[in-house]
């Protein structure tokens, strides 16, 4: 089986490294999502990334601006569709104003029907969705493998020089901003990396892929860690670990490598939710 | 108790405070000295919370200003203690980590935080509870968890904001004898926000009275009077007077 997997990797070896650059990456992120508990967050950001590619194919058919028949609008409308969710459902909570919880759910569900709605006389575009949802990544590119290794990157020595300070801000908001961090700069550098990150990897890798590689490592690892610093460690590992393995099978049984993927991911919580609830027995 | 130097170190000049649409306190006046302890006091929903997000920079006021010396204005020597931290219980944080989270942005050395977080815990009474699991901590220990997490910051600005809430008498008398001795001891500004006034009585220099979107601020022994107390908090008032009469020992002196 490995044999026959690193022959493939002529044919498909970008489309291995953008999918395990994805869910590394967004395995790290993950951690600010779960350290809020805001899991449903991340099917929202993601839903209305693909709300944004739906809105940006449907421009192309209907205006005669050339310049908006380019990937890079698709891309650009999926980015900006995940950051302005993750920048709204992130707002602190005040008397009168709607639950981020709520918003998310409505986000969530108009991201779901609109994309439909708008592109169900438009079979490209449909299939188009479709290919979202699916989570397939075999059509990942060189320029998909560039893009999230920077960005990965760029995560990686980010969360080295503020770890601390996101852990603060997740867990605590209100003591974070009384001890000097600037809450409205801080929330739309989260929301930005959030949704800059959801936004193109809902273009390359898919709903599916994308929302569980978000949640399943880090959920995973607030079982397995003691505190939440060492959450940024083990979640980018049970990504990756899960995508490595996850890929060599998929290609073996033939099987989709994204389904694949997210199904090790929640073996893994489960295997962890176990694991957490045998260390409670023994600690009693 | 420890005499203040007077020299304002925070304040409020003229300020309209609360939210868009919804003001919660108007013509708010008031200066907090370096080494005064400070009592805010108020019925609930007078506005005692939206006084210390603009003192602490977390709201700023609709008119007027906050005023901050220029040594406190980074935040630096800030420590707060909130009413309660509520991130989600399925998080996994240990009493150290939880309280060297207090050290960011903080003025101190790597080598030094070692040093202040033994010595917040040891002020906060933690000290051998540094591996437990923050979660398999009793109420109180938590308070105390927040307040350690304060002092990791060797703060000379206490922020506290109705901190002994939900605390039974035995944890709050050592959570309040705590904060008092890193008043003494330390010569800590101190910022409290309650609603018993019988701690004020015991422990404040200073005393601001907030109510029906008003504030009146000035020395203990002058605010804790029945009239003002009727004034603030209508007949129950004149019991609280009686109250902190009986509360305030005869050999204090503010």
């Amino acid at each position: 089986m490995i044999e026959s997997f690193v022959d493939s990797w002529g044919l498909f070896g970008d489309t291995y490294l953008a999918g395990w650059a994805v869910a590394t990456l967004l395995s790290l992120i993950g951690v600010w999502v779960v350290a809020r508990d805001q899991i449903f967050l991340g099917a929202a950001v993601s839903q209305a990334s693909t709300l944004g590619t739906a809105l940006a194919i449907w421009l192309q058919g209907v205006t005669v601006i050339h310049a908006f028949e380019t990937d890079a609008v698709t891309f650009l409308f999926a980015v900006v569709a995940s950051f302005l969710t993750a920048l709204v459902s992130t707002r602190p909570s005040r008397p009168g104003r709607e639950s981020a919880e709520a918003i998310t759910g409505w986000v969530f569900l108009a991201g779901s029907t609109i994309p439909m709605l708008l592109l169900s006389s438009d079979p490209h575009g449909l299939e188009e969705v479709h290919r979202i949802l699916f989570s397939s990544i075999l059509g990942a590119s060189r320029t998909d493998v560039w893009l999230f290794g920077f960005l990965l990157v760029f995560s990686v020595v980010g969360v080295a020089w503020l770890r601390d300070s996101i852990v603060l801000y997740a867990m605590d908001p209100e003591m974070a901003g009384a001890v000097g961090l600037r809450l409205p700069v801080w929330r739309v550098g989260m929301a930005a990396w959030l949704g800059v990150t959801v936004g193109l990897s809902i273009h390359s890798a898919g709903m599916i892929y994308t929302f569980g590689c978000l949640v399943l490592p880090a959920m995973a690892a607030r079982k397995i860690c003691r505190e939440v610093r060492p959450m940024f460690v083990v979640a980018p590992a049970i990504g990756l670990g899960t995508a490595a393995l996850a890929f060599l099978l998929a290609h073996g049984v033939d099987m989709p490598p994204a389904q694949m993927a997210v199904a090790f991911q929640c073996a893994v919580l489960a295997l962890a939710w176990g694991w957490s609830w045998l260390r409670s027995r023994v600690a009693a | 108790m420890r005499s203040s130097s007077g020299e304002t170190i925070l304040g409020v000049e003229g300020a309209r405070l609360g939210y868009p649409g919804a003001v919660v306190l108007e013509n708010v006046d008031l200066s907090v000295g370096r080494g005064e302890f400070w009592f805010v006091i108020g019925p609930n929903g007078s506005g005692k919370t939206t006084l210390l997000r603009a003192l602490l920079g977390l709201l700023d006021p609709l008119d007027g200003r906050v005023v901050r010396d220029p040594r406190f204005a980074a935040r630096t020597r800030t420590g707060f203690v909130p009413q309660q931290c509520s991130f989600s219980q399925a998080l996994p944080t240990t009493v150290r980590e939880f309280v060297s989270l207090g050290v960011i942005g903080g003025d101190r050395g790597r080598s030094e935080r070692a040093q202040d977080l033994a010595w917040a815990l040891d002020r906060a009474k933690l000290q051998g509870m540094e591996g437990l699991d923050y979660w398999s901590l009793s109420g109180g220990q938590r308070q105390r968890a927040l307040i350690a997490r304060a002092l990791v910051r060797r703060p000379s600005l206490l922020v506290l904001d109705e901190p002994t809430e939900g605390m039974d008498i035995g944890s709050r008398a050592v959570f309040l004898e705590t904060v008092d001795s890193l008043h003494e001891e330390e010569g800590s500004t101190v910022l409290f926000v309650t609603h018993h006034i019988e701690i004020a009585a015991r422990y404040a220099t200073h005393v601001a009275l907030v109510f029906d979107g008003c504030l009146m601020a000035g020395r203990r022994e002058e605010m804790l009077q029945p009239e003002k107390l009727e004034r603030a908090f209508g007949e129950r008032g004149v019991a609280f007077a009686d109250l902190s009469a009986s509360a305030s020992s005869p050999g204090d002196d503010a």
